[in-house]
Order: structure tokens, then sequence, then C-alpha cells
């Protein structure tokens, strides 16, 4: 996912992924996903119901599940701030809904339920989710997220509930400005679709969406959710780094979204478990400082946008609970010393998205205005935008 | 119930038309009365004659006014000829609240309440106690009198009523019990929809609705001719089902002067259809509420105590969600916050249905357990409190108050650590705080964020409207406590499950001496007790 070749993208610098595709932005309904693209998994809740059992069985499934649940009390979130019983009963709840056919019918149907998957397999998703953290998205293969329901699967990130944001911040943009609604937009690093989806679905009738991801993994799965929410004529998904795939449209853009991988490197490795061990590195680690994929897109950015143009990007807020903070704000100073040395910059946490609105304020050969940053519901800065001049 | 509240809803004209195919037209044997009672629904036809009716309305609004403003404030009802009504009419009150079917006048006129009962509808016993300066009462039970319908001979609901015929079986055929029964019922129906205000309230709409400038204000017009045809369409009902009494007690005396027992026997069927319909009408009456038909929302909180008190909140809950799913209401959880070891500290459903808000108004308040807690190692008995609010949801979104988006302060309702990337969180509860008014909701169910703050919006939404409604109507004060307001003090049920087993309500002292079946969502005893017990003091007091 990043422009620069380093080795740990070497997975997906398989030549052939690499032809781009240089397609019309509206043809894109017509024409298949490229045959490299893995076909997705269909999740839980949109497979038939061809498998059944008896009420009593899936009680006994229901009361060890619940059991596990609640064996795990707070252990996880004092080890790395993960869910809690409570939580994962309620994600037991919804495991329910999502694998039989009639949830709220159970006790009508003499005896007997219908699932989607067999009660042996629920046993073992469970014991994953439970045993192995594996994220409950991919447990059941999909997210719910604003008012859509995506499919999720490894190797793609899961959509996080703040990002939802970016799309309400893209609806009040386009809201009274005719020329946005219904121009041209980018989603890069869509991953599983959610931003492109979203904003597809508040612009207007001429608006058209350009997603990309350097995963073919990524661009498979957002293919079945354009699908699913019938967005093909609206959202064209385009495999390849950044602006690789968007030679076509430089100048032409009318807004540009991203949520970049933003993690600094030596992060990974202690966060929790559902993020570290199962998602994709390539959608979170954005180099020594997090800051990589930003600035690259920040400096893009000005290339891509015609004037007027809108910008968001959601970017990193540094995690106050984290016991590096002293160590990455140290390597964060650095970084910013080298890029910019005649800045004096604070080691603050906050300090490093208003690096970045500086930086586009400032460096940025005066391409921007009206810069701003968003704060998510949990009240941290969480969104740059702005507009180019 | 239901399936007739919704044959109700289906029919614009409403059910009474329904079940009088035809009322205009049999009205042709009372030309005079059929004018005299538009007129009151017309005041502003100049070409009616001078009527009685309208030369005495200036006393009887004066009256209505008087009385609406003392219901306004509760705190004044203690002056002294009210509770003189209210020491008169406890007794009755208290037979109809003690058992369910006494909610049927059949019922509640059976053995010694007959009289009880009788005295309530009586002009000349009301006039009793107009020495007590209540000059208006006698005045417009006169001019009520002199509009009302009546048979050929003169004999009106009030007199079949005054006549205290006993009321026998219905298997048993004799018109002047069904006569009896179905009077009453009339009566009780007048009462609970507070027939006399509905009067009054429908001559300002009506003098409104013909004003010429109306519709200037399309949103105020929409409003008052709205609340006008509603009004207007359950005044014609009972008007209705008031003649279609006496046509058929005409028949009935008719059939016998002629020997004609094919007439009788007809006329006899007619009399025992309305006899059974009536009790039907009886419980609709009791929701004639603006916001009746409404879903709604219902909020349990557990009081101090911890865990017992939890684990009674979570009781609570539960005896909702199965009340609702017993009268067929969709059900879903809005929020929920558990307790640390059993039970909830807090929860909110959504009930979705029709007269949801109708009937669960009449929970709000505290509900007290007593029994010897489970959480107890000592087995020592408990007392714990658990308070309900009961929200209606606006169905009509032009009667929504419009909320501010920068009134809101929306936050991430469990918000720690860094977020985004760093955090894979299925929880995605969100709090809504509605600055001006301090109204909060959370909702934490919804697998999306937007989806649960899009619940909490609507939650927030409810309140404001309720509040707004509150302001705007007070008579509904007493429904529209958020459960900040409601004191620990305003106990409404007490559930004894040790050392002796009974659920009491309060407010009516209807009693149940088997706790479990209203634990397991049994209430409508409760609820239409409570509801017939408020309408009909409401009208006493009047």
């Amino acid at each position: 996912m990043k422009l620069s070749f380093s080795p740990r993208l070497s997975p997906f610098l398989k030549p052939s992924l690499f032809t781009n595709v240089h397609r019309s932005v509206c043809s894109a309904s017509s024409i298949p996903p490229p045959p490299t693209t893995p076909k997705p998994q269909t999740p839980l809740f949109l497979r038939p119901p061809t498998h059944s059992t008896t009420t009593s069985d899936l009680q006994i499934w229901h009361d060890w599940a619940n059991t596990l649940a609640s064996s795990v009390g707070s252990t996880f979130v004092d080890l790395d701030n993960g869910p809690d019983s409570t939580l994962l009963r309620r994600e037991l709840k919804w495991l329910m809904e999502d694998a039989i056919e009639e949830p709220k019918n159970i006790d009508n149907n003499d005896g007997s339920v219908r699932l989607r998957v067999e009660i042996e397999e629920l046993y073992m998703l469970w014991k994953q989710r439970v045993e192995e953290r594996r994220p409950f998205q991919y447990v059941v293969g999909c997210e719910h997220w604003r008012d859509l329901v995506l499919c999720v699967e490894e190797g793609v990130l899961i959509p996080r509930p703040e990002t939802e944001l970016i799309v309400d911040l893209v609806g009040d943009v386009v809201l009274g400005n005719e020329g946005l609604r219904e121009g041209l937009w980018a989603d890069l690093g869509t991953g599983s679709g959610a931003i492109g989806i979203g904003i597809a679905r508040v612009l207007g009738s001429g608006g058209r969406v350009i997603a990309t991801d350097l995963s073919p993994t990524a661009i498979g799965v957002a293919a079945f959710n354009v699908q699913r929410y019938g967005l093909q004529d609206v959202v064209e998904l385009r495999q390849g780094s950044w602006f690789e795939p968007l030679k076509d449209v430089e100048g032409k853009l009318s807004g540009f979204v991203s949520n970049p991988p933003y993690i600094p490197s030596d992060n990974i490795a202690g966060l929790q478990a559902e993020v570290g061990r199962h998602e994709p590195r390539v959608a979170l680690d954005g180099g020594a400082n997090g800051m990589d994929d930003l600035l690259h897109l920040c400096k893009g950015a000005a290339v891509m946008l015609k004037p007027g143009g809108f910008f968001a990007f959601e970017f990193p807020s540094i995690p106050r609970f984290a016991t590096t903070l002293e160590s990455q704000n140290e390597v964060l100073v650095k970084a910013k010393t080298l890029v910019f040395p005649n800045c004096d910059y604070k080691t603050n946490d906050e300090e490093q998205c208003k690096y970045l609105v500086e930086y586009m304020e400032n460096d940025a050969g005066g391409s921007f205005c009206n810069l701003n940053m968003v704060p998510d519901f949990a009240g941290i800065n969480r969104f740059v935008t702005g507009f180019r001049r | 119930m239901s399936s007739f509240i919704l044959r109700r809803r289906a029919s614009s004209s409403g059910s009474w038309q329904l079940l009088c195919p035809n009322p205009e037209a049999k009205s042709g044997f009372f030309p005079n009365l059929l004018f005299s009672t538009l007129s009151e629904s017309q005041p502003g036809n100049l070409n009616q004659p001078l009527n009685p009716q309208n030369v005495l309305h200036p006393i009887g609004k004066h009256r209505i006014l008087d009385s609406g403003f003392s219901s306004f404030s509760p705190n004044t009802s203690k002056t002294p000829s009210r509770s003189l009504q209210n020491l008169t009419f406890s007794s009755s009150i208290f037979v109809s609240g003690s058992k369910p079917l006494a909610l049927s006048s059949g019922n509640a006129a059976s053995g010694k309440n007959i009289s009880g009962c009788g005295v309530l509808g009586l002009p000349t016993v009301k006039s009793l106690y107009s020495g007590c300066g209540r000059f208006g009462l006698v005045c417009l039970f006169g001019t009520q009198a002199a509009v009302e319908p009546s048979t050929c001979d003169g004999l009106t609901v009030d007199r079949i009523i005054a006549s205290e015929w006993p009321i026998l079986d219905e298997d048993e055929s004799d018109w002047k019990s069904h006569a009896a029964a179905i009077a009453q019922s009339i009566h009780l129906i007048k009462k609970r929809l507070q027939w006399k205000k509905l009067l009054v309230r429908l001559d300002m709409l009506s003098a409104e609705v013909n004003k010429p400038d109306l519709w200037n204000d399309p949103v105020h017009a929409g409003k008052i001719s709205r609340e006008h045809g509603s009004l207007l369409g359950k005044m014609k009902e009972v008007q209705a089902f008031e003649r279609e009494l006496l046509e058929h007690v005409d028949m009935v005396k008719l059939a016998r002067e002629e020997n004609d027992a094919e007439l009788e026997s007809e006329s006899m069927n007619a009399l025992l259809n309305m006899r059974r319909t009536s009790k039907e009408k009886e419980i609709e009456a009791l929701l004639a509420g603006e916001q009746d038909p409404c879903s709604c929302y219902i909020e349990v909180q557990a009081g101090a105590g911890g865990t017992e008190s939890n684990d009674w909140a979570a009781m609570v809950m539960q005896m909702y969600k199965m009340w609702a799913q017993r009268r067929g209401y969709n059900m879903t959880v809005v929020d929920e916050m558990p307790g640390e070891i059993a039970g909830i500290k807090r929860a909110t459903i959504k009930v979705d249905g029709e007269y949801a808000f109708g009937y669960a108004k009449a929970e709000v308040g505290v509900h007290r357990l007593v029994r010897i807690s489970p959480f107890d190692s000592n087995k020592r008995r408990h007392t714990s409190f658990a308070a309900v609010a009961v929200t209606p949801i606006l169905g009509d979104a032009s009667e929504h108050v419009q909320i501010n988006e920068s009134d809101l302060r929306i936050e991430r309702f469990r918000s720690g650590g860094a977020g985004g990337q760093h955090a894979n969180t299925t929880d995605s509860a969100v709090r809504i705080v509605h600055v001006p008014t301090g109204i909060t909701a959370t909702c934490q169910n919804e697998r999306s964020q937007h989806q649960n703050k899009a619940s909490a919006m609507a939650v927030i939404q409810s309140r404001v409207d309720q509040l707004e409604m509150a302001h705007q109507n007070k008579m509904n004060a007493q429904y529209s406590q958020s459960l900040t307001d409601i004191t620990w003090g305003s106990q409404i049920r007490s559930y004894v499950l040790q050392p002796y087993r009974m659920v009491k309500d309060l407010r009516t002292n209807y009693e149940v001496s088997d706790p479990d079946s209203v634990l397991e969502g049994d209430l409508d005893g409760f609820i239409l007790s409570y509801l017939s017990a408020c309408l009909d003091k409401d009208e006493d007091d009047n």
C-alpha cells in the first residue's frame, strides 16, 4: 500500500498485479473484476440455511458459548484493551442472529432450527473468537458499518466505527455544492469498499467514485460489496498503489478521501490481539512514525484534486495508553525535524495532527485552504479536511 | 381487543359506523334531535334557529375552563367540594378497580354496586351537591337533557340509568336489562372520553376551523382540522350509538303494542349485539388520548441497593418484554446497561404497535419488590425499587420538535485508547446529550455506530417531543415525567414474594395473589383498572 517498495509488501509485488487496467470511469459494471482477484468468502448471514439442528442442541451450544464468554471477565481488557465478557455475550447474540434462519421464532418450530452452518462449526467459530481472539467480524464475515452490512474476510481491514464520520463529512460538503456532488471522487486504500460505497450513496446521480487498493483480496471483497449495493455503475475499482492507478484522472478529482495505514511500525506488536494478530499489516503499518503514507497522500492531493476539490483523511492519534509513548514521540520529533528542520516541534501527542495541518498549510506550496481538524465521537482529533485552492 | 382496534383504525369513519351501518337514515325518527346535535359542532352556522344549547354555552365553557384549570394543578385538588365528591365516589371507583371484570359495566352493576354506579350518572343526584357552589354543573346537565335524544315517550339514556332496571345475564331475554347495560356503557364511555370537555373543545375547534384566515398557517390549520375531525368523529360515534339504543327501545315497545313477535325478537337481538359491542367500546374509550395510539419507549432504572436492585430492574424489564409479546407488539432493546454481578442498572426497550403508549403509560412510576434476596447469604428479606418511564413515539413527523444539531453533544459511550486502526471493537455505543434540556440517551445494541446514533437520536427526539407536549398540555403531565423526575416516593405498585405472595397497585388497590403471572407479563388487569380509575376520577373532579 506504499509507494516505496519496502520488503514487507513483497507478497503483493507479483508483476501481474501491477498491470493497471485503465478503464473509463463509468464502465466498471460490464467488466467483471480482474481474474487475479480471489473470490470472496460468503458471509455467514448470506449463506443458505441448509443445516439443521434441534433447539436443545443449540441451547447446549449457547450455554457453552456463554460460559466461555463469561470466563473471560476482564482478562483481555487488562491485557491489551480487548473485549470483556459483556461485549462477547453481545457478539454471541449477533452470531446467533447471523447463523440461525429465523432467530425470533426458535421456539415455534417444533424443536428444530435451521442453520447457515453446521452446529460443529459454530463450536469452532466461537472457540476461534474467544481463544484465538479472531475478530468477530471475520468470524461472521461481515461488519455493520453505518447503514451498510459489508462483507469482510482475513486480508481486508475491518472498517472502524470512527471512520463512518468521513461519509458524514463528505455528505455535509456536497450538500450545498453541486459541482462536488456530481463530480469524480476517489477512495484510496478502500479495503472492503466501505468509504467508497458510503460516499457513492451521498453523491448525486452524476457523482462517480474510483476506489483503489493494492491488495487483490481487498479488491475482490470490495467488488462483492459494491455489487451487493447495486453501485457497479457508480463505484469503479482499480488495483494498485495509491496514485498509480489514477494517472488518467490527475487534476480531475472533485474529492479525495482515504483511511491510510497510520500505526507506527514499532507499535504493531503491542496492538490488541484482534488487530495485531489477525488484520492485514499492510493496512495498518504507516512506517517508522506512522506518517509515511499520509505524507505521500498529502503531497499527491495537490496534484490529483481540481481547484475547489475537497479532501478528508483519517490520521493517527498516538495511543495514550501506550507504554512506548515517550519513544514514539522521540521518533516523531526526529522524523519531523528531518523533514522540516526549521520548525520547532513539541513532544505532544496532539502535535502529530497539527504537524500534518501545518505541513499542508505552509509547506505544500499553499495549495490548500480551509484546513480543519475534526474530532471523532470520543473527542480525539481523527480527520483532517480541506480544499484545493 | 387488538383486532377490534385494528378494525377501528382500518375504517376512517370508526367502528360505530360499522356496527350501525346507516345511523343517519335511522335517525329519521328524530329529525329535531339530529339538528340539535349537529348544531353543537357547527356553531358558526348562522342560519341556526335559536337553540338553548347555544344560549348556555358561555356557562358551559366557564365551567369547563374552571375544571380544566384545577386538573392542571393537582395540588389544588383538596378543595372542600372536591374532596366531598371524592368521598362520595370512592366506593364505586374502588369496586371497579378491584376486579378486572368490573371494568365492564354489566358486571360492575351487578349486585349491590348497581346503585353506586347509577349514582354517577344521575343528574338528580348530582344536583344534590350542586349546593357546593357548582351552579354550572346543574345548568349544563339541564341543557344536556333538553337536547339529548329520546324515545317517543321521552326516555333518554340518563333516564334509563335512573330507572335502575336490574341488569341480568346476557342470555336473559329482557330488553330492559339490555337497555340498562348499554346505557351504563354509554355513560362510562362518555365519562372516559371526558364528554363535556370534549364538547367544549369541539366548539372551540369548530369556531377555529370556520375562520376564513385559518389556512394562512397551514401547519396550525392541519393540526386544528385533524383534531377537529377526530373529536367530531368520536362525538358522532357516541351519539349514533345512543340513538341506536333508543331506536331499538322504541321498536321493542312498538312490537309489543302491535304483538309483532318477529319484530320484537329482531330488536331484542339488536340490543343484545349492542350490549356485547359496548364492552369493547368501553375499553376503546380508555385509550382516547391523542398519543395513545403511538408506539413507545419503556425505560427501567434500578434503584439503589446493588445486585438485588439490579436483578429487580431486570425482572421488571422482562415483565414488559413478555407483556409486549403477549399483546403482539414488536419489541426491540435499545439500550441495556448490565449490573456488575446480575441484572441491569438501566435499560430501554422500544415497543412497536397500536396503542402501545396508551397501555404502557399506566406503568409509569416506581415498582417495589419485597422478597428474600437470592443474593443475600443470610437469607434476609430485602425491599428494592425500580423506576419506569414511558415515552410516546409520535407518528406524525410534522409534530416533531425541531432539534438543532448544535444543541447536541454526541460522544462514544465507552471511549478509551486511541481508537481508529489501533482498536477493533464491536462496541460502538453512542451517548447523545441534548444540552438545552439535559436529556440523555444511550444506545449500544445496534451493530454499527451509525445505527446506535440513529436509535439514540430517536429516543432523544421522543423525549424532547414529550417534554414539549407536557409544556403545551399539562393534562398529560402525569405521564411525561422523565426518569430523573420520578421520585422514589411515587410508588405505584408493590410486588411481595415473601412472607406472603401478592401484587397490589397502590393507586387503584387492584391486587393479584399470583405474582408469577404478573411477572410473566399478565399486566392488562392492572393497566385497565388504572386507566379506568384514572379517567373516572378525572371526570368526577369536574
